[in-house]
């Protein structure tokens, strides 16, 4: 069984030890606490050198050195405290760096609420879980033969077809049938390579539809997308060593994922907000009657400054930039706007909750909006953010990539 | 016979002193004992359910961490029955539900706040500081009504009267 | 094993009965009777109730009135050596029996530091006589200034 072991402040005082817990035995892992004696619990706090007020702080510094020490030999770490606590959120994130540093431990951080529940952990454990029994495919840097990722998210489905650690063919389409839109995309890659998918040594997926479209192709790997995006993103952007984080502003959710070496630490996905997402740039582009693959470049050339633009919202924000054209205002001026919405509302809600590490891979269908990268950028005090190429098929990238090795279907 | 409320919630030796004297600590130990003697566990290992960190909404906003409010959940309902306090200054805190230094502030504060005689000391690291400690809380358990003097009270719960005061 | 940390405990009658509760007793490192002793005369008490021996003294749980005369004996033996609180688990109760969870108990490190001056609370109980501590005010500025610069002429002179 893998062991996780839990640093933290006090999970049970907000009443979701048993939501841990029960995360963690569905990914086969169990929750374990490093044992340690009162003069330990000190010397290491002073070791340590961060001056904690809370005494349970003390104590999950004192276990992650235990850990760093080597007499509490856990598979996985899960770091956690308590959602806006500034001392808590101080310690988590040094407690993580010091253990990253130290150790080849994998490491997944989060910060809670009383509202926390087990299915918001499992995707954390599943990626903990995953990272620590299958390390040996999370470490695969290169590409090799001919491989398949599919990547079937709630709206779009992708593919990607890869030889030789490069992509030679991708597809993409809106997701209705799980199976037949996994299967158009596929053809759309396959177009041209001259390859059909009998010739195909290992196929990927991931995303919402993962395990319905692995089943059906009988996949050699089926992975959460956490994993999978960040290895994708750092693989196209050639950051697969140090730290990093990982930006999808989708169609209808976020995703940010930090990464460190190639192996995601911690994420936060968001979608409860229309004015945070592409569909607010998607709704601008019709307004502005320019194709949202114009709407970039539009944006790039305007200020954000000149449109109105009181509320981020996409009922009352579109309206706001409707009067600001209708006030004569230039369609550059608002195609700015909006991305400087989008990428403010995006901080506001998500980017927050988070450490953010440069650099700052854009991913997803979103990253080709030149100007809402150029957005983000500014709203992060000119962070370094890089779009690789093959951003919007980022997971089929990563699938492709992590089945490669895999696969023995020859 | 006064309820006394004491922090650390869950020390020893100002519980200890305070049944000294006759009166009743309002330690942690026993709210702890009610939450999980309920029949219905639903969350172990503490009990504590979603439902706590919103009853702790009593006293403080919901801007304020879950773990903040589910401790005080717990210490709250202390601080609401007291009839008078001692709070030790630098007291050594255990872990879990004291772990917490912002809990431990604000219940700090809703004890200083609230209309009944409060005695604050500091804790010692000496010989002569404890004997200062002891004999303020003393002094403030004898002040107290029902306490002071009361021998025999005394005496059935330590058993011989308190040693007298005559070698001040 | 089980690593189960928050193990749903299966408790016995007693020890969901809200009337039974649980004492520690603490002996300071200068009372007068030993662990053994202590337990002996709980056992010899005759009361309904349940003893353990622990290593910084003993455990007892059973219904509040028993457990409170016990106590109330029990001071009578050393009154200035033996201590006592509450605890809310019962003795072993997995979710804080160290056997079943890792890791140090919650309060288990305050008891620790608490013991190290139980011998003077003991003392202090038994011979009181009136202490003052003089509290420490921080150096003024012009002090400090002025071994600041008794230094720095130290220095120049050793040149």
């Amino acid at each position: 069984m893998v062991q996780i072991a839990l640093v933290s402040c006090g999970t049970e005082y907000s009443g979701i030890q048993k939501e841990i817990e029960k995360a963690a035995l569905k990914f086969g892992a169990e929750i374990i606490l490093p044992e340690i004696d009162l003069d330990y619990i000190n010397e290491a706090y002073e070791k340590f050198g961060f001056s904690a007020q809370s005494s349970s702080l003390k104590l999950m510094i004192a276990r992650a050195m235990s850990i760093v020490e080597g007499k509490c030999k856990p598979d996985a770490v899960f770091i956690a405290t308590c959602f806006r606590c500034a001392e808590g959120a101080l310690v988590r994130n040094e407690v993580r760096r010091f253990i990253q540093n130290n150790t080849r431990i994998p490491v997944v951080t989060y910060s809670f609420t009383e509202r926390t529940k087990a299915d918001e952990l499992f995707i954390r454990m599943e990626a903990l879980a995953t990272t620590v029994t299958r390390r040996s495919i999370l470490a695969r840097e290169k590409q090799e033969g001919l491989t398949l990722g599919l990547d079937s998210g709630s709206t779009t489905t992708k593919a990607v077809l890869m030889e030789n650690n490069k992509v030679i063919g991708t597809g993409w389409t809106s997701t209705k049938d799980i199976i037949a839109s996994a299967q158009t995309a596929a053809a759309e890659a396959f177009e041209g390579t001259g390859y059909k998918w009998d010739d195909v040594e290992g196929i990927g997926t991931t995303g919402y539809g993962r395990f319905t479209m692995g089943q059906e192709f009988g996949a050699e790997l089926i992975q959460e997308e956490l994993s999978v995006n960040a290895k994708g993103a750092v693989y196209l952007a050639d950051c697969q060593k140090g730290e990093a984080t990982v930006l999808d502003i989708g169609g209808m959710d976020n995703k940010v994922i930090t990464v460190n070496n190639g192996i995601p630490d911690n994420f936060t996905m968001g979608g409860i907000c229309a004015g945070a997402s592409g569909r607010f740039l998607d709704m601008t582009s019709r307004r502005l009657d320019v194709d949202i693959t114009e709407l970039g470049p539009l944006a790039v050339q305007g200020d954000w400054r000149k449109a109105m633009l009181n509320s981020y919202c996409i009922v009352f924000g579109i309206q706001d930039l409707v009067t600001t054209l209708a006030a004569g205002g230039s369609k550059a001026d608002v195609a700015a706007a909006a991305c400087h919405s989008v990428s403010e509302q995006v901080y506001e809600q998500q980017l927050q909750e988070i450490d953010i590490r440069e650099p700052l891979i854009q991913v997803g269908g979103t990253s080709l909006i030149s100007g809402l990268v150029e957005a983000v950028s500014e709203t992060l005090g000119g962070i370094e953010v890089i779009v690789p190429e093959y951003s919007q098929h980022i997971g089929a990238v990563g699938a492709a990539l992590l089945v490669s090795g895999m696969g023995n279907r020859h | 016979m006064v309820k006394v409320a004491i922090y650390p919630p869950n020390s020893l030796i100002l519980a200890d002193l305070i049944e000294r004297k006759g009166h009743t600590p309002l330690a942690l130990q026993k709210q702890i004992r009610q939450k999980i003697k309920d029949p219905e566990i639903d969350s172990p290992p503490m009990n504590i359910t979603e439902e706590d960190p919103i009853n702790g909404l009593k006293y403080a906003a919901i801007e304020v961490p879950s773990g903040v409010r589910g401790r005080m959940s717990i210490i709250g309902p202390l601080i609401d029955a007291a009839e008078a306090a001692i709070i030790v200054d630098g007291a050594p805190f255990g872990f879990g539900c004291v772990g917490c230094a912002r809990t431990n502030e604000l219940s700090i504060f809703c004890l200083r706040k609230k209309d009944i005689p409060v005695l604050e000391v500091v804790y010692p690291d000496d010989e002569d500081g404890t004997r200062l400690m002891v004999n303020q809380i003393m002094d403030f358990l004898d002040s107290l009504p029902g306490g002071g003097g009361d021998l025999e009270g005394d005496s059935d719960v330590l058993g011989e009267p308190i040693a007298n005061k005559g070698g001040k | 094993m089980p690593a189960n940390l928050c193990i749903t405990p299966d408790l016995g009658k007693e020890d969901m009965d809200p009337e039974v509760s649980t004492r520690m007793i603490i002996l300071s490192s200068k009372a007068n009777v030993s662990e053994s002793e202590v337990v002996n005369f709980l056992h010899m008490l005759n009361l309904p109730i349940t003893i353990k021996w622990t290593c910084y003294g003993a455990m007892i749980s059973g219904k509040d009135e028993y457990v409170r005369e016990a106590i109330r004996e029990l001071r009578k033996l050393d009154p200035y050596g033996i201590f006592t609180k509450e605890r809310g688990f019962a003795p072993g109760d997995p979710r804080r029996c160290r056997g079943h969870r890792y890791g140090p108990r919650e309060g288990f490190h305050q008891m620790e530091k608490e013991f190290k001056i139980l011998d003077y609370v003991g003392e202090a109980l038994k011979n009181p006589r009136e202490v003052e501590i003089e509290k420490k005010e921080p150096v003024s500025v012009d002090y400090f200034k002025e071994i600041l610069e008794e230094e720095e002429n130290k220095k120049e002179d050793d040149k």
